[in-house]
């Protein structure tokens, strides 16, 4: 299909309502924690009140003997999982001896808060007093909770089963090195030195969260039979689904995942955090069982943030700004479990410059902190904190204006990727051309008391594809009801209607969009990686045209004639002869609805990657006296590919912004020298409010991604990436103090400026 | 220890027997099915569990079910009427002003506090009445739009 502009289609392009949007407004929708089932019992989760210990012993049996109290779990109610065992996820499959790590600790326990064991009791008091009555005997170790003090040799080791992977020879000692990756090509030290500039930066990021209002709830029930259904607030039902069974040992034939409503993700609720448990004790007990967790639990180990880092960065340009290396270490702070991959964040780094000589290191360190989870474009707004305040800092050094030097240096379409790959269709120099001209860029930086700044940052997010399925099936009126395998993250209902209504020539009212359960509906991976909107487009165009065509051999037969003399057009098949008999989708199904059903079906696998780009632009106020900094105007600019529902796009955009900024500025954890986070509460961990922020402007660019359907790009995860970076260059403009420390908090800031003598 | 607890919800008189530790939030969501309000965070830091006390707008995970007699509660429930919904809850519907839906029950009462009380806020009050309402998915931008739109429409009311 010739990719168009969404000016083009008649429902795509559409700023259409969330077709979900009353049930949100009326607190009908149904989220996990509103499920209650008749006989429901409670679960709570036992944690570790130690950042690294050895489990000696659990004794449950005081829990067991306590009145209310219905069934106890430990990791020895599972089957061991092997080092190594993976379960099914894209191209690439997931590490779930690290999930049912962060499900229940076995053995060990390598941070505050990892569970231990479950109670289920006939209320959650119960639960709670029975949690107080297991005996865990730990033998606490040394414990090592930052990046470099854990890659220091003679650190604490907390896996005594990992060698560094990727440096040769294979060390023999294990090591808190998970893993090292190297992206290199040509002679960056020696481009360095040659270099007419050069700018170092060392950054260091602090675990934040996702933040998601909702909670982890799941409600979980076994069947006489022995047949488990399991009511999730998941990403994907069908890896909650392979995780549930993989850690239980259970066929997957006997259980079924329900996603409802979710309140919010983010990529905290890609893995499963409690649900096998839930089943467990649900097997054990006979009765539904409902885990909850506080909002303590949540930010206290109970749900993986997001990895701190720190990160070096060296970059060289000639006299005429064009760059000439780029060189970076990485090294991710994972928390307490092996397994995260430091290239995402290394590509997000380095993908939109073009440079000769590249060389990126990545290492994956643990630490007896909490497992460290996806968030919104994992690793970019680490990269971008680095490197974009390098390249800010290069063009000051130079006197080069920070929009020409990118423009100059953009990675354009067929520029090489760091991989090696190049790349796609892609559209930075048109979002840098739109910054050249907009207001937010030109305008002259109002004056005012404090200390004002612009700055600006790029951002890159690869995304990834992996596969959607779904089906549609023609209701008796001849309306297609569509069922999809992804659940509804970011208005992907409303979105999937439009698609389906294009297809058929309909209104986006007559088509219904569900998520099926793990049961209902083909395999699907989940949402995740910027991959649902494109990929299930493709998905439901196929099944959407599977199911026109056996809608156009009933029609032929209906009005007898050739399926080539048919033609069909907003629900009605015709003759092509002028006059010709004609015949609605609705009637055509009510004249055959017992003939059979018609289900059209599509699958979408290793799509094209539809790479996301933006470019922001920020007015920031900075008072010196206190440190406080003011957001004053925020302008986002992004290729978005093909905007299916621009309203959908930019609230994509905005609170992705506003997520960016909220770790910028405030959002971090605070860390006591036990291992036990001192801001675990939505008070004192301080996520952004409607005060702090000012409206994000969003400018959408669109550049099709060319080979997938209606040119759809992702577009949920790239505008978290450059906030940080965007709002410490406008800091770095009004004072001329870089910050390297993320959140730049009103703290960090009056320190900085005071050790530079500019208060 | 529970209770019977007797007090006017959504305009109607209902009872149900709680127990003495039972926040106002408890109470409304697993004793009398009221599910809209949530739980984000159970100590008053998020606001997804904001009803309406006398009119005025309560976090109810920091309200005693024991406290809930004598007071005229209005949950999300009793906000549309008849099958009508509110004019902040329709424009938050027509601009963008919902996402995953789990702050929008709370932030329609506290923009109702608001609303009911000033005719017509200016972007700044309209953004102090929600600053107790996180939100972690639209930015904030198209919720004070549509309540400063809302306004206007109750104002042609």
């Amino acid at each position: 299909m010739a990719a168009k502009a969404s000016s083009a289609y008649q429902v795509i392009g559409k700023r259409l309502p969330r077709v979900d949007a009353k049930e949100r407004v009326t607190g009908q929708a149904i989220y996990p924690a509103d499920l209650n089932l008749p006989g429901m019992v409670h679960a709570k989760l036992l944690r570790s009140p130690h950042a690294h210990a050895r489990i000696r012993g659990i004794d449950a049996s005081r829990a067991e003997a306590l009145a209310g109290v219905l069934a106890v779990v430990t990791a020895a109610d599972f089957p061991e999982l092997p080092i190594g065992a993976t379960i099914p996820m894209g191209e690439t499959g997931y590490d779930m001896w690290m999930v049912a790590g962060i499900n229940l600790a076995r053995g060990k326990v390598h941070w505050v808060g990892q569970p231990v064991a479950g109670v289920a009791a006939v209320d959650v008091h119960v639960a709670e007093a029975a949690l107080a009555l297991i005996a865990v005997e730990y033998e606490p170790l040394p414990a090592v909770l930052d990046v470099a003090a854990a890659m220091t040799p003679g650190a604490p080791v907390l896996h005594e089963h990992v060698v560094t992977k990727g440096v040769e020879p294979r060390p023999r000692a294990p090591s808190n090195i998970c893993s090292r990756t190297v992206i290199a090509r040509g002679d960056t030290a020696r481009a360095l030195g040659g270099a007419a500039a050069t700018q170092r930066i060392k950054v260091e990021v602090d675990t934040a969260h996702q933040g998601y209002l909702e909670p982890q709830v799941v409600v979980a029930q076994v069947d006489a039979n022995g047949f488990a259904t399991v009511w999730a607030s998941t990403q994907g039902q069908f890896t909650a689904e392979l995780m549930i069974a993989r850690m239980l040992g259970m066929p997957q034939s006997q259980l079924k995942v329900v996603p409802l409503e979710i309140g919010g993700g983010f990529g905290g609720k890609i893995a499963i955090h409690g649900e096998a448990v839930a089943v467990r004790l649900a097997q054990k007990c006979g009765r539904p069982v409902k885990l909850a967790f506080t909002r303590e639990e949540v930010l206290q180990g109970g749900s993986g943030p997001p990895a701190g880092a720190l990160i070096d960065v060296a970059v060289g340009a000639d006299e005429d700004g064009r760059l000439v290396a780029i060189e970076g270490t990485f090294r991710i702070d994972a928390g307490g479990l092996p397994g995260l991959s430091p290239s995402l964040l290394m590509q997000a780094a380095a993908a939109l410059y073009q440079t000769p000589n590249l060389n990126l290191e990545g290492y994956d360190v643990v630490t007896n902190k909490p497992r460290t989870e996806a968030y919104r474009g994992p690793g970019g707004i680490q990269a971008a904190f680095a490197m974009e305040q390098a390249m800010d800092a290069l063009c000051q050094r130079l006197h080069l204006d920070p929009l020409k030097f990118r423009r100059l240096n953009a990675s354009v379409t067929g520029s090489t990727m760091p991989i090696g790959t190049p790349f796609p269709s892609i559209g930075l120099t048109t979002i840098l051309e739109r910054v050249a001209e907009h207001a937010s860029w030109t305008d002259p930086l109002p004056k005012g008391r404090c200390a004002r700044g612009r700055g600006l940052a790029i951002g890159y997010w690869r995304g990834t594809s992996m596969t959607s399925a779904g089906h549609i099936t023609i209701a008796g009126d001849g309306r297609p009801m569509v069922t999809m395998g992804a659940i509804d993250l970011s208005g992907t209902r409303t979105t999937m209607a439009q698609v389906v209504a294009e297809e058929f020539g309909l209104s986006s009212s007559d088509i219904h969009v569900s998520t099926g359960d793990t049961k209902s509906v083909g395999y699907s991976d989940g949402a995740a990686g910027s991959r649902v909107a494109r990929t299930m487009t493709a998905a439901l165009v196929e099944a959407s045209r599977d199911a026109l065509a056996q809608l156009s051999r009933r029609a032929a037969e209906k009005l007898q004639c050739r399926r080539e003399d048919l033609k069909y057009a907003r629900g009605v098949f015709g003759s092509r002869q002028a006059g010709g008999p004609a015949i609605s989708l609705a009637e055509l199904m009510q004249a055959t609805l017992t003939d059979g059903a018609v289900v059209g079906r599509g699958v979408s696998t290793k799509l094209p990657l539809g790479v996301e780009i933006g470019a922001h632009v920020c007015d920031v106020a900075v008072d010196t006296a206190t440190g406080q900094v003011t957001v004053l105007r925020y302008t986002a600019f992004q290729d978005v590919g093909l905007a299916l529902n621009p309203a959908a796009v930019e609230g994509q955009i905005e609170g992705s912004v506003v997520q960016g900024l909220g770790w910028a500025l405030t959002e971090g954890f605070d860390y006591g020298p036990d291992g036990r986070l001192r801001n675990a509460s939505l008070l004192d961990y301080r996520m952004p409010t409607a005060l702090d922020v000012p409206k994000i402007e969003c400018v959408l660019v669109e550049t099709p991604v060319p080979n997938v359907p209606y040119g759809v790009r992702g577009v949920g995860e790239v505008p978290i990436v450059p906030p940080a970076a965007c709002v410490a260059n406008a800091i770095a403009r009004a004072t001329g103090v870089r910050l390297t420390r993320m959140p730049m908090t009103p703290e960090r800031v009056l320190r900085a400026l005071l050790e530079a003598g500019r208060p | 220890m529970k209770t019977l607890i007797t007090c006017t919800v959504n305009g109607e008189e209902r009872t149900a027997l709680a127990d003495t530790r039972d926040t106002l939030l408890e109470l409304l969501r697993d004793r009398l099915g009221l599910t809209g309000a949530k739980e984000g965070c159970g100590n008053g830091n998020c606001g997804t569990c904001t009803v309406l006390v006398d009119g005025a707008a309560v976090c109810s995970c920091l309200m005693l079910a024991q406290e809930a007699p004598g007071h005229d509660i209005l949950t999300i429930e009793g906000v549309a009427q008849g099958g009508a919904l509110h004019p902040i809850q329709q424009v938050l519907v027509e601009r963008g002003g919902t996402q995953c839906g789990f702050c929008t029950p709370g932030i329609v009462l506290s923009a109702k506090a608001l609303l009911d009380a000033t005719a017509a806020p200016t972007d700044a009050e309209i953004r102090h009445a929600i600053a107790g309402n996180l939100c972690r998915c639209t930015g904030y931008g198209k919720i004070v739009e549509a309540i400063a739109s809302a306004a206007v429409a109750m104002k042609g009311q």
